[in-house]
């Protein structure tokens, strides 16, 4: 059909003769109806207007008219939210019974928390807060001094949250979290919701304070009106509103004082936390008194219940804001529980409190263990959100430690080398910029953490290189100057080595998190944990290196002291760093081994498919490894070569779980005051342990009946597989044997 | 885009499983506008995300050659639906929709007709296949884990539902450095093309139906 005509009377709706567009110098406007009538006629079903910017693709986008599942138009109950407002659907007060209105304002304040805490989960927030009419029309509350005050802290704090997570933009699969158009998050007057807030708590307060004084007879010094007329429930009443204000209030005061600049308001932030914490205990306590007074119009199924009422509240319609939530088809949201909602509001404080309670090591592998130690928690976004945002703030680590004195630190290199020239240089300025947006990946979630970490492992290798050239082109050939030399040939050998150390680490974590989140199936476990193997040599020798330069260098300076023979056989031996890693390493070398003599002897574990072999899924699995060359000649056929001709009989010669189980033991006492590591430590040498004695029972077992048919191994679906507790599995595999 | 979700009422299932043999089964690829309604009768009862029409004709009218339908005794009981095109810099199979009624899984008609697609994908010179399948969705991830796919990505609450899913991907071997697969593919008489077919739409971003 002819397509300029389709275009003009898309732009021209009206028939000629309602038109008031007068024809201009290039344009005459024409009826063109008569041409779409005729163009429908000739359409056949299947049939599609084409264009240049229209093609089957585009047409994809098209959402039906009147289909409920996808015209998100047509399940509005209201048209507006005046015309919402206008039906009574969020009366100012809630109720003239003085009673029902107290226990209304209630129910609201209990059904927003569930909604506050699905937004948290990811659902938009114009569905779940702001299905609140009283939150969308901040003017009509002001009668009514406890939802106003409420509704005010509400918005705000859904503010402070917002701005939270889209600062530290760790957001970027949970993008649903900040969007908020035209939702009037910024009510006028909120900035001084907690003066509102301490107005109102002090007059419930009082309240509180006046009906108990007249239940034991005391006498009354003031003359105060009393929250509600039914003077058994008022006191109930006072309490569970206290509890729910204070929360509000101390909740505010968290996010506040977690944003102060350096971490000068953690400790605050941590005190606000336990008030926060046992506010919520009362919140939880109050649902009996509450319930009582429920008289038996609960909703169907406790489970499900919003409130702590179960009543349904009032002023709420989720389908008000459909239209404006996001650009998704229309779907109804489950609201969590209230219950659930109070247990997510406990995890959240908890996360954040040990977000405030760390220490701000200025150790770069400190501050690594503990992003990784707080993320084997899953913590969600926001509490993700905040850490990120102490830990690079400016620009600095904590807005307080320059990025180059971090890495100087880190890669060992004396103190007054932070302050070298060296770091205008504009590679380690790019260096500095990656150590930056690695405290930021380790922050986001899991998933996009592996990923992103899988992309930044090539940053890391090219800068590398780049440290490598610039190094040789400055200062000629590295092995012609001697480190006394030149400081700067130092720092860039300090660092090189450092570079690589971090880059293998990164490695190991990205690794290790494809088991966190389930990626891989028993049948490639024997390759992951190879990889594994391959990565951690590589770390445990950049480790060691990077220790005994520096003790090297120590040592140098203090030479005439240590002398004794006691401080050389110290310095000697193996450091504690390394030999945790080589007890990981034997491990993974132990089970890599193991699986593949499963494979050769057994023939378990065996994955022929149709469409490719191993050699494919090897590939794909390190791809990302492998196109940063981490490490170096590293391939599916030396995979192949290592592992295609190991017999029980090699893996018990080499003892690896022994191995690993004696320097954990060697370890153990090293880490016992460090309760984590020491955890980490002992989880290590039970698995260690538990995979000892599997191997000698398959060896036996197998040896004696070679044609046993060995069931799969049994694999904890979704559990929570971190290096070490996935290796247990094979102590399954062996009870199953027997 | 939502695969299938064979395992959701499994429990359910168990009670009322179809009598039939395998071999009654008959696999149909894609003829034309009348096997659309039963495509979509079998999509809309099974999955949850709204598609329209044109969703549907995206797929069939620009890679008819991908879709297949299983009958048994003139009865529609399970369909997929692919597409294929550039992506970055692979040429890369999707499947988009698989769909098995409930009274007929667990007997391999969805490892048929999903086959039947990924045979065409290789022989059209695909590097690559990937789709998306829900974590919970365990007859899925077995199915596709048996014909070779890897769980390449975890997708945090991909859907809806608020469930994460998973990137499946099944890297096709590549005949210059694996001859002797190459050898296997070329007995099983499967052949890959030279040719690239040249297509309309291939942003190949999860169709945006």
């Amino acid at each position: 059909m002819d397509q300029s005509g389709a275009e003009d009377a898309a732009i021209h709706r009206h028939p000629p003769e309602h038109s008031s567009i007068p024809s201009g110098e290039n344009s005459v406007w024409s009826d063109v109806s008569p041409l779409l009538e005729a163009a429908c006629r000739e359409l056949r079903d299947g049939e599609l207007i084409h264009g240049d910017n229209f093609n089957l693709f585009a047409a994809m986008s098209a959402l039906e008219i009147m289909d409920p599942k996808m015209d998100s138009g047509i399940v509005c109950k209201y048209y507006s939210i005046d015309e919402a407002v206008e039906n009574g659907v969020a009366p100012v007060p809630i109720s003239s019974d003085k009673t029902i209105d107290v226990q209304s304002t209630i129910d609201i304040m209990d059904h927003l928390l569930a909604c506050e805490a699905t937004w948290h989960n990811g659902h938009s927030l114009a569905q779940t807060v702001f299905s609140c009419i009283y939150l969308l029309r901040p003017d009509r509350t002001s009668s009514h001094a406890i939802l106003h005050s409420y509704c005010r802290v509400i918005r705000a704090t859904c503010k402070a949250v917002v701005s939270v997570v889209s600062d530290a933009r760790t957001h970027e699969e949970e993008d649903l979290f900040t969007m908020a158009y035209g939702l009037p998050l910024h009510g006028h007057g909120d900035e001084k919701c907690l003066s509102m807030l301490n107005a109102v708590e002090e007059t419930i307060y009082r309240q509180l304070r006046a009906c108990k004084a007249t239940s034991s007879k005391k006498r009354v010094s003031e003359d105060i009106e009393p929250l509600q007329h039914n003077l058994d429930l008022e006191e109930g009443f006072c309490k569970a509103l206290l509890c729910r204000i204070r929360f509000r209030k101390h909740f505010f005061h968290v996010l506040t004082c977690m944003r102060r600049p350096q971490g000068r308001g953690l400790e605050l932030a941590r005190k606000h936390i336990a008030s926060c914490m046992s506010e919520l205990e009362c919140i939880l306590n109050s649902a009996e008194f509450i319930r009582l007074g429920a008289f038996g119009t609960c909703e169907d199924g406790v489970e499900d219940r919003t409130t702590a009422s179960g009543r349904a509240p009032i002023g709420f319609d989720a389908s008000l804001n459909s239209r404006s939530s996001a650009p998704t088809p229309p779907r109804a949201i489950k609201i969590l529980s209230w219950e659930k909602a109070v247990q997510y509001f406990l995890k959240l404080l908890h996360d954040l409190d040990i977000v405030c309670s760390y220490s701000l090591d200025p150790s770069l592998e400190g501050v690594l263990r503990f992003v990784v130690q707080f993320q084997k928690s899953k913590p969600d976004l926001i509490a993700r959100a905040h850490l990120q945002l102490l830990l690079v703030q400016d620009g600095k680590l904590y807005g307080r430690d320059p990025i180059f004195a971090v890495i100087t630190k880190a890669a060992a290199l004396p103190e007054v080398t932070k302050n070298h020239d060296i770091q205008k240089n504009e590679y380690i300025v790019q260096l500095g910029q990656l150590v930056i947006n690695m405290l930021k990946i380790l922050c986001t979630n899991a998933a996009w953490q592996r990923r992103k970490l899988g992309k930044i492992l090539q940053d890391w290798r090219v800068i590398y290189v780049q440290l490598e050239i610039a190094l040789r082109n400055e200062f000629g050939s590295v092995s012609s100057i001697s480190d006394d030399e030149n400081i700067c040939v130092k720092i860039f050998k300090h660092i090189l080595n450092w570079v690589e150390e971090q880059t293998y680490w990164i490695a190991s974590r990205y690794l290790i998190l494809g088991f966190e989140l389930d990626l891989y199936s028993p049948n490639e476990y024997c390759m992951v944990y190879w990889y594994m193997y391959v990565v951690l040599i590589k770390l445990a020798e950049k480790t060691h290196l990077r220790i005994a330069v520096s003790s090297g260098t120590a040592k140098k300076k203090g030479k005439k002291k240590k002398d004794s023979p006691k401080e050389v056989a110290k310095e000697s031996r193996i450091p504690l760093p390394v030999l945790f890693l080589q007890c990981h390493l034997c491990l993974a070398e132990g089970l890599s081994m193991m699986l593949a003599a499963l494979r050769n002897e057994l023939m378990v574990l065996q994955s022929p498919s149709p469409f490719n072999t191993e050699h494919e899924r090897f590939i794909q699995h390190f791809e990302l490894l492998q196109k940063a060359c981490v490490p170096d000649n590293i391939s599916y056929l030396s995979f192949k070569e290592s592992t295609t001709y190991t017999r029980f009989s090699t893996l018990v010669m080499y003892n690896y779980f022994k191995n690993a189980q004696r320097i954990a033991k060697e370890i153990k006492s090293s880490f016992s005051d460090d309760p984590d590591r020491l955890a980490e430590v002992r989880r290590l040498e039970q698995v260690a342990e538990h995979n000892g004695v599997a191997l000698n029972v398959i060896c036996r077992v197998g040896a004696l009946d070679p044609s046993l048919k060995v069931p799969d191994f049994l694999i904890p679906k979704n559990s929570n597989l971190s290096l070490s507790l996935s290796l247990s599995l094979s102590l399954h595999f062996s009870s199953r044997i027997l | 885009m939502e695969p299938n979700k064979e395992e959701q009422q499994q429990q359910q299932v168990a009670a009322q499983k179809a009598e039939f043999d395998p071999s009654e089964i008959e696999y149909v690829i894609y003829g034309g506008e009348h096997h659309l309604p039963l495509i979509m009768n079998l999509v809309d009862q099974e999955l949850s995300e709204p598609y329209s029409i044109f969703t549907y004709r995206y797929f069939v009218y620009l890679w008819p050659n991908l879709s297949f339908l299983a009958f048994h005794r003139g009865k529609c009981v399970g369909t997929v639906v692919c597409k294929m095109g550039e992506h970055r810099t692979t040429y890369r199979g999707y499947i988009a929709m698989l769909v098995v009624i409930n009274s007929y899984r667990g007997r391999g008609i969805a490892t048929e007709l999903v086959t039947r697609s990924i045979k065409v994908m290789m022989e059209s010179g695909c590097e690559e296949v990937t789709l998306e399948a829900e974590v919970t969705n365990k007859g899925a991830l077995a199915l596709y884990g048996r014909l070779g796919f890897i769980r390449a990505k975890r997708l945090f609450r991909y859907y809806l539902n608020g469930v994460d899913a998973f990137r499946l991907k099944l890297l096709f071997p590549i005949p210059e450095i694996n001859p002797v697969l190459s050898m296997i593919a070329e007995s099983d008489e499967i052949h890959t093309h030279d040719q690239i077919p040249q297509q309309e739409g291939q942003d190949l971003q999860q169709g945006s139906g």
